[in-house]
């Protein structure tokens, strides 16, 4: 088979996978030094495919011949797709040729299962370990770690590997086995608890030898088991808590060819990835706990977003004063990024924060206005009651769904 | 752009030999001061700030106009006069440039307005004049000049994402790489600073309509323009660039709104993968978005795997009955169940709480600071680790989230009786002569009883079903008292018990003790 129908088979079979970042590895350089490859820290988009999903790696399945039957993948045995596999230099050559012409950031690597975990796990080993000893490559490299291998291959997958990752797939330890039966979600927390010992020892010795600077990250199927989100992120916040995750990626159940009973025929709201990408991102960087965004079972709204939702459900907190508020709570203020909330605590340094300041800083005025005091403005509908405000602030355009006919069908 | 590796190709800086520009006497005759560079503006500007020139004084010209500018040269009769008896005036102290500023500055001028560099000037009087506030998004200059940086790392970010790469044919000889592209601020520098990171000795150029840079594998070079569009490079190696492009496209996910807002419009056309995106979105809105797939990947014949089922798990250790314990719910959040460890025929058993963070990980218990505590307790207590066995009253690690961190919590009274059954049965199996209950939960778990407390059995071994209960602090109880004082004296009774333990052991009667 050509190189070029294994690159359209194997990449197709990969695209499923949500987590693409190449953020997060220590600054590199290939400038006089002989190989190529730089990392910056802080990771590119290259590229942008009409799914408005960003290219930064080049993600493809080392195989797709898979002997496990998970429910939810195109490349489960029992699906009938055309298979593939690349040689250990045909990888090696797409990941150096597309990384020289600038397509992409470096390699994210995964595979179907073939003839065993380990065997596999070496077979991935040896691509990143001829990208960086013979081709001495310092872009990225993200390994997807086969959870059952020996923990000396997932060591060596870290002494080459800026990023592991073991995919945890779905919420629930029964769902897990009901729809990918040859999974164990004991094996997989004992690959990331694994890992994380590994990226501890590591912080702890900084002479030890290197292993994946940027962390590790795991991805969940939304949609593809009936889990409702405040379960989703219940088992992210405790994965987050438990393996120090850099990332939880959330990936909406995509509709596969001969779909088998076990998974719904249609997908889930693209807009609840999203609302669930959102609340991770408030767990993560907000302090924010599950049970402030999800008090009890249930899914996350779809019409407003998660801080919105949090704002108009505890209204008692509101109208913040920005003059007065801490500074961790102004950040709570629909509206009002990370960033606005730190310039907002460095002008009131030097004087009294006014509407207009808002206004220049670009906040949404229409969001925060009935949520803010400043020392110029107090919202005259503060006593609205949220149901209404909720109506006047839902963005009614993000309520349709994105697929019209596939909700339909 | 000073301390820039590429020269720069505008005729300020081409000319070397030139005498420096005297900004202060150019701004006193009403004429233009010429800027080609940043280094230009930067002298210029700390002369002209020296002398207490205001910036509605100075006119400049920037280096995209290398004739003048046409504003300023029209207007050159009608300079504002500078304020009377401004020369006389002592000079004004150097400015004060602190580097984050200095930094804002140095980006902004690469920011293509025709009054960038009188802006940049006022900026500079502004904050000598102790106008601290143009550091703020809320001052109106301050927020133009923000708004010029972001405009220019958004420029130089873009470039580095959106440039391709031609190979020419190895005959052709160097460079090996050929780009094409249109930036809309002066980035090129920079950017070719980023492309010989990544590059390593492999050499390229980049041409832009403005200037042209080349990388030698050593070295940059920069001149003035050399190409006037995309480089005309055959490359066969963009073919699988496109096959990769449509393949990891999912059509059941056309959003190609997001897609259009992230890369901006102008580049599109400079892009390979552009030509293929309206076929990709015609075929996903024609029914390709039902199956996620690559109408191609469809259209090929598939083959099953033919495995039976039961041959595909991978063999696993069995999980341990206590693995698959589901008496209570802590199994949930916990990486494993942390059953016992030590010798078989131990006489002295100890019991901790539950495992920790560490224990969770490991399976193996008392493993984390705790654990290095309890070693050099039993060290000093003359007790051999290997010849004791170790467990907990409750298998599974009980915690709360707290950020990334778990934070430990009690196990509460019906986990540890849940969990019992499981204490029940190492103490059947190693049949232990002597326990030691470290802590209260342990004490409620050996007893079976809620209502116990530690201090009622502090200190005096005593008997129950048939064997020494001794009962001290726990561990962590020791690593987390405040004062250095009460840490000493609880390993110090740590100590003690284990002491006390060791002797019942020996055989000695508790009467002696
Ligand atoms: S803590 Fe004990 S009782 Fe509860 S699930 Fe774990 S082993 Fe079973």
């Amino acid at each position: 088979m050509e190189l070029n129908d294994k690159l359209e088979i194997l990449a197709d079979a990969a695209k499923y996978d949500a987590s693409c970042a190449s953020s997060g590895a220590p600054k590199r350089s290939s400038e006089g030094k002989d190989g190529i490859g730089a990392t910056n820290g802080m990771g590119i988009c290259h590229s942008y495919t009409p799914d408005g999903r960003c290219v930064s790696l080049l993600k493809i399945l080392l195989t797709n011949f898979c002997i496990y039957d998970c429910q939810y993948c195109v490349n489960r045995r029992t699906s009938n797709v055309p298979r593939a596999r690349f040689t250990v230099d045909e990888v090696v050559k797409l990941t150096v040729d597309f990384y020289l012409r600038n397509y992409i950031d470096g390699l994210f690597l995964s595979s179907g299962i073939i003839q065993s975990a380990d065997y596999t796990m070496e077979q991935l080993v040896a691509i990143a370990r001829e990208l960086r000893e013979v081709h001495q490559f310092r872009g990225y490299i993200h390994l997807k770690t086969i959870p059952d291998a020996d923990p000396a291959l997932i060591d060596a997958a870290g002494r080459y590997a800026d990023r592991l990752s073991v995919n945890i797939e779905l919420p629930t330890q029964d769902s897990v086995q009901r729809l990918a039966p040859e999974k164990s979600v004991h094996t997989i927390k004992l690959a990331m608890g694994n890992i994380r010992l590994k990226l501890d020892e590591k912080e702890a010795e900084p002479k030890a030898p290197k292993f994946a600077p940027a962390g590790q990250s795991t991805q969940m199927i939304v949609g593809a088991d009936a889990s409702d989100d405040q379960r989703i992120l219940t088992t992210a916040e405790t994965l987050y808590g438990s393996y120090k995750l850099k990332r939880v990626y959330y990936s909406a159940f995509s509709p596969i060819p001969q779909s088998p009973k076990s998974v719904p025929l249609a997908p889930p709201p693209m807009l609840r990835e999203h609302r669930l990408y959102q609340a991770d991102f408030l767990l993560r960087s907000y302090g924010f706990q599950v049970g402030e965004l999800l008090p009890a079972a249930g899914n996350l709204a779809l019409d407003i977003d998660p801080k919105l939702a949090w704002a108009l459900a505890n209204r008692e907190h509101f109208p913040m004063d920005l003059n007065r508020a801490e500074p961790a709570m102004i950040a709570r203020i629909p509206g009002i990024g990370l960033r606005n909330a730190k310039r907002i605590v460095e002008l009131r340094r030097m004087r009294q924060v006014r509407y207009a300041d808002l206004v220049r800083l670009k906040c949404s005025m229409k969001k925060i206005a009935p949520f803010i005091v400043t020392a110029d403005y107090r919202p005259a509908r503060d006593t609205t009651p949220s149901e209404a405000l909720r109506r006047s602030m839902a963005d009614v355009q993000q309520q349709m769904p994105l697929w019209p006919e596939l909700q339909a069908a | 752009m000073s301390g820039d590796a590429v020269p720069s190709t505008s005729p300020g800086d081409a000319d070397d030999t030139a005498a420096p520009i005297d900004a202060v006497a150019l701004a006193i005759a009403g004429h233009p001061i010429p800027v080609a560079s940043f280094g230009d503006f930067r002298t210029a500007a700390r002369d002209l700030i020296v002398r207490r020139v205001p910036p509605e004084s100075v006119q400049w010209s920037g280096s995209e106009t290398p004739h003048g500018d046409l504003l300023s040269a029209g207007n050159a009769g009608l300079a504002p006069m500078l304020p009377a008896g401004l020369l006389e005036q002592p000079p004004a102290p150097q400015p004060r440039i602190p580097r984050t500023l200095m930094e804002m500055l140095q980006s902004a001028a690469c920011y293509r307005a025709p009054d960038r560099w009188g802006f940049l000037y006022k900026i500079v009087w502004r904050w000598q004049l102790g106008q601290q506030e143009i550091l703020s998004m809320a001052d109106e200059d301050g927020a133009r000049l923000q708004h010029m940086v972001k405009a220019v790392r958004h420029e130089e970010h873009d470039m580095h994402a959106y440039l391709r790469f031609r190979e020419r044919p190895p005959a052709a000889g160097d460079p090996r790489f050929v780009a094409w592209f249109e930036p809309a601020h002066d980035v090129l520098p920079q950017v070719a600073q980023h492309f010989a990171k990544r590059m390593g000795k492999i050499s390229w150029m980049i041409g832009t309509p403005e200037a042209t840079v080349l990388w030698d594998g050593k070295r940059l070079h920069g001149t003035g323009p050399l190409m006037r569009s995309a480089a005309d490079v055959e490359d066969s190696g963009e073919a699988l660039w496109l096959t990769y492009y449509r393949s990891i496209f999912n059509p059941a996910r056309l959003n190609a709104d997001i897609m259009h807002g992230h890369i901006r419009t102008r580049f599109w056309k400079n892009l390979p993968e552009a030509a293929v995106v309206p076929h990709m979105v015609s075929q996903a809105a024609a029914g390709a978005r039902k199956v996620g797939q690559l109408d191609t990947v469809g259209k090929r014949t598939g083959t099953t795997i033919p495995i039976a089922a039961e041959k595909a798990a991978p063999e696993r250790q069995q999980p341990s009955s206590l693995d698959d314990c589901r008496r209570c719910d802590l199994w949930q959040n916990a990486t494993q169940a942390v059953a016992g460890q030590g010798a078989r025929r131990a006489k002295i058993m100890l019991v901790g709480e539950q495992p920790g963070d560490q224990e969770d990980l490991a399976g193996k218990p008392f493993v984390g600071p705790a654990g290095a505590l309890l070693d050099k307790a039993m060290d000093e207590a003359g007790m051999d680790r290997r010849k004791v066995y170790i467990t907990n009253a409750v298998k599974h690690f009980k915690w709360e989230p707290r950020g990334k961190r778990r934070l430990h919590k009690t196990p509460a009274q019906k986990e540890v009786m849940a969990c019992h059954y499981w204490l029940e049965t190492e103490l059947e199996t190693i049949a232990p002569d002597i326990v030691v209950a470290l802590g209260s939960t342990a004490l409620k778990s050996i007893l079976q009883s809620g209502s116990v407390t530690m201090k009622d059995y502090m200190g005096q071994p005593f008997q129950h079903d048939g064997r020494w209960i001794v009962v001290t602090y726990h561990p962590s109880y020791a690593l987390r008292v405040p004062s250095a004082e009460a840490r000493h004296e609880a390993v110090a009774a740590i100590v003690e018990a284990l002491k006390t333990a060791q002797r019942l052991a020996d055989g000695e009667a508790p009467g002696k003790l």
